[in-house]
């Protein structure tokens, strides 16, 4: 609604501002009292992770009365299109000029009326801001999990093959071959365990059928039943193809997460409080994060030292930790607020409307 | 302060310019980029260019081009045809196509137009006998729906879109 | 440089012997396979299993990085006394040539559905060219290959493409339609 003019202005779509104003205010403001980061940005994220679903299931029952994709909607060019598919697309992009989804390119085309031109846009800018802090800001799935992980108190499991953190890499690699091999988009068909609470080809034969179970499989795996046993954000630690691919960007970010060697005392808090595997003892050791590092601030909450720091690229490592923090959340906010705002604003509105 | 600190600081503070200018510069900015790259949805979705158009009385057969499949794509090649406005149809069309644009007729297609524009649509094709040859270019149909990319009949807005394979040379 | 030169030369030109000689009798059990359109789709899905299986085989052989030089290998040092061991780079070549490797195989299901045997031949005349661009830097490269992290990467990427190609190939041998939609 804040970004969507001529967007519905009747009285629950105005609550639905409203409230999600003074939500968005609230959490700000209380990560600027308490000093701290990680608690109030998961409220704000789980709340995005679930309000979601519920939007745009909504619109796309309106639309076409199923979450099934008909392939007369495919041909006109009207997929919704997700920002997953963004890595699979650049090399057919770059050697054949096609952009192998079935969407609109043009601002104005699509579902949305926004078209894979300006969702690509978005994403760039709120890239060269937060970096991988995508995933913890503007991602609009991983909220589900990082719910789901939030609700044990302890983790059932515990011990976690630390291998399983390339997983997100092996599975860029596969499909970008597999996309550039077959021109489709192969994560979309085939891998994308959110497509069981948004959308997913309407199947038509059994290879349909194997492709929709994958979904429902892979979801209720890595996305329920891993975070609640391991505590963890288990598809997007060890699955997810668009974090391997956003983990390219913390090289470039400005800012990062360090470890002040002078005051840390190992004693793994903050390995065990980070959701995505990304501390491990070499790495803190070196003093630094690792490159999945997605900047969520559970580790730098949980230091009972304040060794596990904010840091701007160029600095020295805990000086005025707080600026660093600041200058982040000033940003990531922001972009929180557009994006993530406006996708909270519209869930409850659906909501509202139900209601009405 | 050192350099490299100042320069860090003011990249950061640059994001958090660019993250106020977001909706009101770089997003648009971004996404004219993308469009003036000239990019354009693989034609195994969209169908490919209009080539020709043939006027039928009321409503008229649009021809692509033809659209062949990219690397190791499991589509056939195929050509798209479009018949419009679906309101002026009849509500049984059988129409000879010349899709070459060389004059000849190459195919007869035949599909009921239902009421209910959530029907299922049905279409027959038939490549048309040359001089007691029959055409080798185009796959013949029968009752087809929409199995494929390449070989479907659909109703999208107003038109009903018919997609023939091609026989492999 | 010379002698660089002579083993290099003799390594890619068996190796290309290699890859032509595979094109065809890929092209020739094609042309065989498409006089029997029935039979076609179970080769063609009997390849694609067989493709997943030497995906996963790598995949499972790859657990253990090779730490020592292969210098002492005896195929290296075949003819080493007569020629300065080109014929040992001959060898190397011609084998690796014919060796299976899964882009390899998918190549020969590529070539084997061409018109004819210069096309499949011209085809695995190119593949080698396009190979063969990526032994220049890779030279340099052997620290890149005993890295922890891109073997683990590449053995799970290679299950993925595995499951994908058992999928597609269970499908052809069952007969199911190829595409979900």
């Amino acid at each position: 609604m804040f970004f969507h003019p001529g967007a519905n202005t009747d009285l629950a779509s105005r609550l639905a501002g409203a409230i999600t104003a003074i939500f968005m205010i609230a959490m700000f403001f209380t990560m600027m009292r308490t000093g701290t980061t990680y608690r109030w940005r998961r409220w704000f994220f789980v709340s995005v992770g679930l309000l979601f679903p519920i939007g745009f299931i909504h619109n796309v029952m309106v639309m076409r009365g199923s979450m099934g994709i008909p392939i007369e909607e495919m041909i006109a060019g009207r997929t919704p299109f997700c920002f997953m598919p963004i890595p699979l697309l650049i090399l057919p992009a770059a050697l054949t000029r096609t952009v192998v989804f079935p969407g609109s390119i043009v601002p104005g085309g699509g579902m949305s009326g926004h078209g894979i031109a300006e969702m690509v846009g978005l994403w760039l800018a709120i890239t060269l801001v937060v970096g991988k802090g995508w995933c913890s800001y503007a991602c609009f799935f991983g909220g589900i999990e990082e719910g789901m992980a939030a609700i044990p108190k302890r983790p059932k499991i515990r011990k976690l093959d630390p291998r399983w953190r390339y997983g997100p890499w092996a599975v860029l690699l596969a499909m970008v071959l597999l996309s550039l091999a077959l021109f489709e988009p192969a994560y979309c068909n085939w891998l994308c365990p959110f497509k069981a609470v948004s959308e997913y080809v309407a199947a038509r034969n059994t290879v349909g059928l194997i492709q929709n179970g994958i979904f429902i499989v892979l979801f209720g795996a890595l996305v329920i039943v891993l975070p609640l046993l391991t505590k963890k954000r288990t598809q997007c630690s060890w699955f997810c193809p668009f974090g391997a691919f956003q983990s390219i960007f913390n090289k470039i970010s400005i800012f990062e997460v360090k470890i002040d060697q002078t005051r840390c005392k190992p004693c793994v808090l903050c390995q065990n409080a980070c959701p995505n595997l990304s501390l491990s003892k070499e790495s803190v050791a070196k003093g630094e994060a690792l490159m999945s590092c997605m900047k969520c601030g559970a580790c730098v909450d949980v230091c009972p030292r304040q060794a596990v720091v904010w840091h701007i690229k160029g600095t020295e490592v805990a000086w005025k930790p707080e600026r660093a923090r600041l200058l982040f959340l000033y940003g990531a906010w922001a972009m929180a607020v557009m994006f993530g705002g406006s996708i909270i604003a519209q869930g409850i509105s659906t909501i509202l409307h139900y209601f009405a | 302060m050192k350099l490299r600190a100042k320069l860090g600081y003011t990249a950061a503070g640059l994001t958090v310019l660019a993250a106020l200018l977001t909706p009101f510069l770089l997003m648009g900015m971004f996404a004219k980029g993308i469009v003036a790259l000239r990019l354009h949805v693989d034609e195994m979705y969209s169908g490919g260019p209009k080539v020709r158009i043939f006027e039928h009385g009321a409503y008229s057969i649009a021809v692509h081009r033809a659209v062949y499949p990219h690397m190791l794509q499991t589509e056939k090649p195929f050509v798209q045809l479009d018949w419009s406005p679906v309101n002026a149809l009849p509500a049984h069309v059988s129409d000879v196509v010349d899709i070459d644009g060389d004059g000849q007729p190459d195919i007869r297609v035949s599909f009921d137009v239902p009421k209910d524009p959530k029907a299922q649509l049905r279409v027959d094709v038939e490549p048309i006998d040359q001089v007691n040859q029959v055409s080798a270019k185009y796959q013949a149909m029968r009752n087809a729906g929409k199995e494929k990319y390449s070989r479907l009949i659909v109703r999208v807005d107003n038109s009903i879109l018919v997609r023939v394979p091609l026989k492999k040379p | 440089m010379r002698p660089h030169v002579r083993y290099l030369s003799a390594f890619l030109g068996a190796r290309l012997l290699g890859y032509l000689l595979f094109g065809a009798v890929a092209w020739e059990l094609g042309k065989l396979a498409s006089l029997l359109p029935g039979p076609r789709l179970m080769l063609m899905g009997a390849v694609d299993v067989s493709l997943a299986c030497v995906l996963l085989w790598y995949a499972y052989s790859a657990r253990q990085i090779c730490g020592h030089s292969c210098g002492d290998s005896k195929l290296v040092e075949i003819g080493a006394k007569k020629n300065s061991g080109a014929v040992g780079a001959a060898a190397l070549g011609l084998l690796t040539g014919l060796s299976l490797c899964p882009p390899f195989v998918a190549a020969g299901i590529r070539a084997s559905q061409l018109g004819s045997v210069v096309a499949a031949l011209l085809f695995f005349a190119c593949f080698f060219v396009g190979t063969s661009i990526w032994f220049v830097p890779l030279a340099g490269m052997g620290c890149i290959v005993r890295n922890q992290a891109v073997i683990t990467v590449a053995r799970m990427a290679m299950v993925l493409i595995a499951v994908y190609y058992l999928l597609m190939g269970a499908g052809l041998l069952l007969g199911r339609k190829a595409n979900g939609y």
